[in-house]
């Protein structure tokens, strides 16, 4: 890992990702999304961080709620009704 | 000043020159239309969103050739995609042994290396979803009236008694 590490060129070459991390890129990736969002969005620019933190927050919920979800029905119902 | 001003037709709303700056950097639309501020925060975030991409994914995440689809939706973020293409499959692909234009794999010589996996498929969301915002951007741009008339309107609505 810390040769993968030494050898990465940001912006050339993939980031190395430890096994499993890859999700934290949902963090700035909600982030994102909202800030674009609610710039457009919003008449009232006095309220775009709260907004804008609450969006994020909102989206990364859903997203693990919906994770959640898909797990449940994948590792135990699916198999439960298998047999 | 005349009642119908508070009216405006579509005609008078719609502004392509914002639509057009709008896709040629995003942000600038807004910024042209008067609120600099939302233009800022436009180009913050989808340049935050298509550099994340090419951070997460390498330049193979940009690839009009061998990612024709995800490219469609990372084409909306503009000039920037189409350049940051450019580069990738001028500077950065190499024929390989079929005698096709491809990213290398890693190795010493290679000056940027293939994309596979979580990285890649990360990297090419980022950038497709920074081309679909801003293509909200550009027709929110296209539609949204200049903050000078805004102010007008709004002024010449609250002398007048009605809402804007």
């Amino acid at each position: 890992m810390i040769l993968r590490l030494l050898a990465y060129t940001p912006f050339l070459d993939p980031m190395p990702m430890p096994g499993g991390m890859w999700w934290l890129t949902l963090a700035p990736l909600a982030l994102g999304i909202a800030v674009v969002y609610k710039a457009i969005k919003l008449d009232d620019m006095r309220r775009y961080n709260k907004q804008v933190a609450m969006m994020t927050t909102q989206i990364i919920a859903v997203m693990v709620a919906l994770a959640i979800g898909i797990q449940l029905v994948v590792g135990w119902l699916t198999p439960l009704l298998g047999g | 000043m005349t009642h119908h001003t508070i009216h405006q037709s579509a005609d008078e709303r719609f502004n392509p020159v914002a639509g057009v700056l709008a896709y040629l950097l995003p942000g600038l639309g807004h910024w042209y239309l008067g609120e600099a501020k939302r233009g800022l925060l436009i180009g913050a975030g989808v340049l935050w969103l298509f550099f994340g991409a090419v951070l997460i994914g390498g330049i193979d995440s940009v690839d009009r050739v061998e990612d024709k689809w995800w490219f469609v939706g990372q084409a909306g973020v503009g000039p920037i995609a189409f350049a940051t293409d450019l580069v990738h499959q001028t500077q950065f692909k190499v024929v390989d042994s079929r005698g096709q234009l491809q990213t290398p794999p890693p190795g010493p010589d290679a000056k940027a290396s293939k994309s596979i996996g979580h990285a890649n498929e990360i990297g090419s969301l980022f950038g497709a979803i920074a081309g679909m915002l801003n293509i909200m951007c550009v027709i929110d741009a296209l539609w949204r009236p200049r903050i000078d008339r805004r102010v007008r309107i709004r002024s010449v609505s609250a002398s007048e008694g009605t809402p804007a």
